[in-house]
């Protein structure tokens, strides 16, 4: 008994120490690093909820049914499995300890048995999926490519050995006598009826080696878990409490440095802009790079990675932390003369480089379209980083593809990406039957009930003005009261600001604030999902807060109201591309699909990925204007997934979608890849087809030829 | 060596221009701007400077109060100081009143070298350059695509129809650069922000001492007798392809004299 507790607290004494020296390191790292942005903690509630259901629901792992399960047998197992731990101790200092209560009931040990059990299994379904989809067989397509392998088989590794040493344990400790449980558990059981004929003698000395064993082992475990990737099952529980509530899409966050907004008008001399390098992360961002568990489901959803291009959510986050990692020593020493050379070089690499940690067609190829955001069953924040590392680049260094200076060029002179400038802005209303009222200035009347903001492809771009003027017809018909801002319209600044260039969104920002104020504009409709996003969620950082519909919400309340009625058959199967800036970052999903399920004839079909697990069209974070010269194009592997329904119709609700996919689906018309007649569109023009009347100059005659009538 | 260059706030391209009574245009009704063919002069400048060639740049406007905003826009970019020449009497001057000042303004800069664009875009004369060399009696080198700057003296290649050409002058000159010279750098947070601790001069025609009546619309050499509106840009034909588009397309082209 004495031997067994020495040992056992002399191994756990070690273990602790070298885990306890890690634990204090990266606790130093974390403080070391910058405030986060305030908020992290406002939410009680949600975040609570999140909790709940992102931890002990497992809500965001069991989206991928298989692995999910498993993750849940395994996380559940070890929160049992604590109990165990529990015992294990108490055994060493009494040999038939039990836990007070409810520590001999068999339900209990029935319990701990299963989930012995179940994480038994959960290990043995994760080694079959990560053999069936290891990297040396599905190469880039593996989720798994890129991630520390021989550390996630070593993980596994441990949990199988825990498994089994803890039911050696108890096996034997049941033919010893000194089980709490005289009944329930019965894979111990089973253990102990096939070492019980070793006899007497042997099962003493197999309890308390085996006792010594599966402490031992879970010591190492817990070693391993703090120098490893699987330092998740400490940090996930902390990084889901302070992560951005309901997630981290949508509006990004201002520029803020030492936790404190920049006032760009007036900087102060210490402020970091963006980052620099890896000690201008917050706290927050060194908790995400600590969480992440390298399961890559961000990378299998990522269309830069799967259309070739380098960057990876998973293997961006992990660059970072094995930085992180590389420089602490650096980062941390008070002395920083008589750090090793390792870590010094380490500390010095530039964080964006051809030669640095993230390479620069990394950090360009993000569409910010929120897929890996929305993957990651830890809530790491993947977009807020690559934003925050494109501000340094594009603020502090004016580095940036150089096609991109076009655009903030023309931002910066006409307002718009185009460079039409504010005269052009109502163009699209020539030829319209009605007038459409402009407020050049003026305050918006009082019997009007919407302000229509229609952006500046919906004012520049051929295919949005007819999305554009589609809306304004379907308002007009529906008589809906509407005005637009006409020339003192300007872009909501948010490609500049998803390229990084903070200063320029602010500005622009500020002006549509300003004018919309001034107006009196209390609600407003938007047709271009980034518009309706930037107004909708980030206009209230600047004190614009209006309530903003995007046009499938509002069309689709005035149909179900009644004042719109789809009349004409539009006989075509539609696919329904779900815009990222609409769906996945403001989660609208249904009014588009109600739109289009109201129209008479229509059939509606859902592409492979669609909804939260939509694949970007390739234009999103600024990417409509840079050049995609690395890998395959993503608007063309989109529009081969929406293709493979065999669609008549396209249908999408934000331009640069329309657009992207009106690209490939041209190009693959030219490649006689689909059928000629298949055509790209907003669900505004195919609503607008069947609340028409037949249209055409023969159209009122053939109601009233017999020969011609419909059956 | 020390550059001064030469630049000067237009308005905004895609900005609708309007002219005031006195037949010049309104320079308050609309936004302004660095002339994008002067941010070439100012590229060329800093990469001077950045090559060891140069050691100071000053960038030399004449304009209106709210011209401040283009030598800012030049400073974020690099340089170290301007002079803004602003003065209510210098409303109307025409080019070679302009050139005056700008020659009196450098002769006090002293500069080795004077870079220019090409052409202002808002007038369009491009004869500036050449205006300004000839009152400081400078050579001059106009429309240069690669300049370069060794002992004492500046080579450029220039590109006319038919050639390269490849012309030296000795410094002190002037050189006007075309838009074919290098992509202008896009100013970063951090040239703003120093931009506005950069000095910037502001000299009256009394610094200069000029008399009023030699600039202004008094002192230009020619009047403005009437501005009128261009007429709107009437609609393209757009031809629709039935099975005959190119033939149509070639009749359209015959029709116009273009084929």
């Amino acid at each position: 008994m004495a031997l067994r507790l020495i040992l056992g607290l002399l191994m756990t004494a070690v273990a602790f120490t070298v885990a306890g020296r890690r634990l204090f390191m990266l606790y130093r790292l974390g403080r070391a690093a910058q405030p986060a942005d305030p908020g992290r903690t406002r939410g009680g509630a949600a975040r609570l909820r999140a909790e709940l259901t992102e931890v002990l629901g497992q809500r965001k792992l069991l989206a991928w049914t298989v692995p999910g399960v498993a993750h849940a047998l395994a996380f559940w197992g070890f929160l049992v499995l604590a109990l165990t731990i529990v015992e294990g101790y108490g055994a060493l200092f009494q040999r038939d300890f039990h836990l007070p209560l409810i520590g001999t009931e068999p339900w209990l040990g029935f319990l701990e048995d299963l989930f012995v059990l179940a994480t038994l299994v959960s290990v043995l379904i994760f080694a079959g999926i990560r053999v069936r989809h290891s990297p040396a067989r599905e190469g880039r397509r593996s989720r798994f490519f890129g991630s520390h392998l021989d550390a996630a088989w070593l993980v596994l590794f441990m949990i199988f050995n825990v498994v089994w040493s803890l039911l050696l344990y108890r096996g034997a400790q049941i033919n010893t006598g000194n089980f709490p449980f005289p009944g329930g558990a019965f894979a111990s059981e089973a253990v102990a009826r096939l070492i019980r004929p070793l006899g007497a003698g042997a099962n003493d000395v197999i309890e308390t080696a085996g006792l010594l064993l599966a402490l031992g082992i879970v010591l190492l475990f817990l070693v391993l878990v703090v120098h490893s990737k699987h330092l998740h099952i400490f940090t996930a529980v902390g990084n889901v409490a302070f992560g951005r509530r309901p997630r981290a899409l949508g509006a990004l966050l201002p520029v803020y440095s030492a936790g404190r907004p920049v006032d760009f008008e007036d900087p102060g001399e210490d402020d970091t802009i963006g980052r620099a390098s890896i000690e201008d992360f917050t706290w927050k961002g060194m908790l995400d790079f600590a969480t992440c568990t390298e399961c890559g489901r961000c990378q299998s959803q990522c269309p830069a990675w799967n259309t070739g291009k380098p960057l990876s959510p998973k293997t961006l986050i992990m660059g970072l932390r094995d930085h992180a990692l590389a420089a602490a020593p650096y980062l941390l020493a008070g002395d920083k003369s008589r750090v090793d050379a390792l870590a010094t070089a380490a500390a010095q690499t530039p964080l964006v480089g051809v030669d640095g940690v993230v390479h620069p067609d990394v950090l360009w190829s993000c569409t910010t379209c929120g897929a890996c955001v929305e993957q990651c069953p830890v809530d790491i924040e993947h977009v807020d980083h690559i934003v925050d590392m494109r501000r340094y680049q594009v603020l502090m260094e004016s580095s940036f593809p150089p096609e991109a200076g076009v655009l903030l060029r023309n931002l910066e002179h006409a307002g718009d990406p185009w460079g039409r400038g504010a005269g052009a802005r109502t163009e699209w209303t020539d030829g319209l039957d009605f007038p459409v009222r402009t407020l050049d200035g003026e305050r918006l009347p009082d019997d009007v009930e919407y302000l229509f903001w229609v952006g500046c492809a919906g004012a520049f771009d051929d295919r949005a003005q007819r999305t554009t003027r589609a809306v304004a017809e379907l308002l007009h018909t529906a008589g809906v009261s509407f005005a637009v801002l006409g020339g003192d319209e300007t872009c909501t600044g948010d490609p500049a600001r998803r390229i990084g260039h903070e200063v320029l969104f602010q500005q622009l920002a500020a002006q549509n604030v300003e004018t919309l104020n001034n107006a009196g504009v209390r609600r407003i409709v938007a047709t271009c999902a980034h518009c309706f996003n930037t107004l909708a969620n980030e206009y209230p950082q600047l004190g614009g807060a209006y309530e903003v519909l995007h046009h499938t919400q509002l069309l689709s309340r005035l149909v179900a109201d009644g004042r719109l009625v789809p009349v004409t058959p539009v006989d075509a199967t539609i696919t329904y591309h779900d815009p990222c800036y609409l769906g996945r970052h403001n989660r609208v999903f249904t009014p588009p699909r109600e739109l289009l399920g109201s129209v008479p004839g229509a059939r509606l079909t859902e592409p492979a990925r669609t909804r939260e697990t939509s694949f970007c069209c390739g234009a999103g974070g600024a990417r409509m204007w840079m050049d995609e010269t690395i890998g395959t194009r993503i608007n063309e592997t989109r529009t081969d997934e929406l293709l493979a329904g065999r669609p008549d119709i396209v249908a999408a609700a934000c331009p640069y979608c329309v657009d992207m996919l009106g690209d490939g689906v041209a190009l693959r018309r030219q490649q006689d890849r689909v059928d000629e007649h298949v055509v790209v569109t907003d669900v505004a023009e195919v609503l607008l087809r069947s609340v028409r009347e037949p249209a055409g100059p023969a159209a009122p005659l053939t109601a009233n030829e017999p020969r011609k009538a419909q059956p | 060596m020390k550059i001064a260059v030469l630049i000067k706030y237009v308005p905004e391209a895609t900005a609708s221009w309007r002219f005031a009574d006195d037949r010049a245009l309104d320079r308050d009704g609309v936004e302004g701007r660095l002339s994008e063919l002067d941010e070439y002069a100012v590229e060329q400048a800093i990469r001077l400077a950045e090559a060891g060639a140069a050691t100071e740049i000053s960038y030399l406007t004449m304009g209106p109060p709210r011209a401040v905003d283009a030598l800012r826009k030049a400073l974020a970019m690099g340089g170290d100081r301007a002079v803004h020449v602003v003065d209510d009497a210098l409303h109307g001057t025409d080019a070679a009143g302009t050139a005056a000042v700008l020659a009196a303004a450098l002769r006090r800069i002293e500069a080795d070298l004077i870079i220019c664009g090409m052409a202002s875009t808002d007038a369009e004369m491009s004869v500036l350059p050449v205006m300004v060399a000839e009152r400081l009696q400078l050579p001059a080198v106009v429309n240069a695509a690669v300049l370069k700057v060794a002992d004492g003296s500046l080579t450029v290649e220039r590109d006319t129809e038919d050639a390269t050409e490849e012309v030296v002058a000795p410094l002190p000159a002037l050189v006007s650069v075309t838009d074919r010279s290098g992509e202008a750098r896009y100013p970063s947070f951090k040239g703003i922000v120093a931009a506005k601790r950069k000095p910037v001069t502001t000299w009256s025609l009394a610094d200069l001492e000029i008399p009023a009546d030699r600039v202004g619309a008094g002192g230009a050499a020619t009047e403005v007798l009437a501005v009128r509106p261009s007429p709107p840009r009437e609609a393209g034909t757009v031809i629709t392809d039935e099975g005959d588009a190119a033939a149509r397309l070639a009749d359209f082209l015959a029709a116009n004299k273009l084929l």
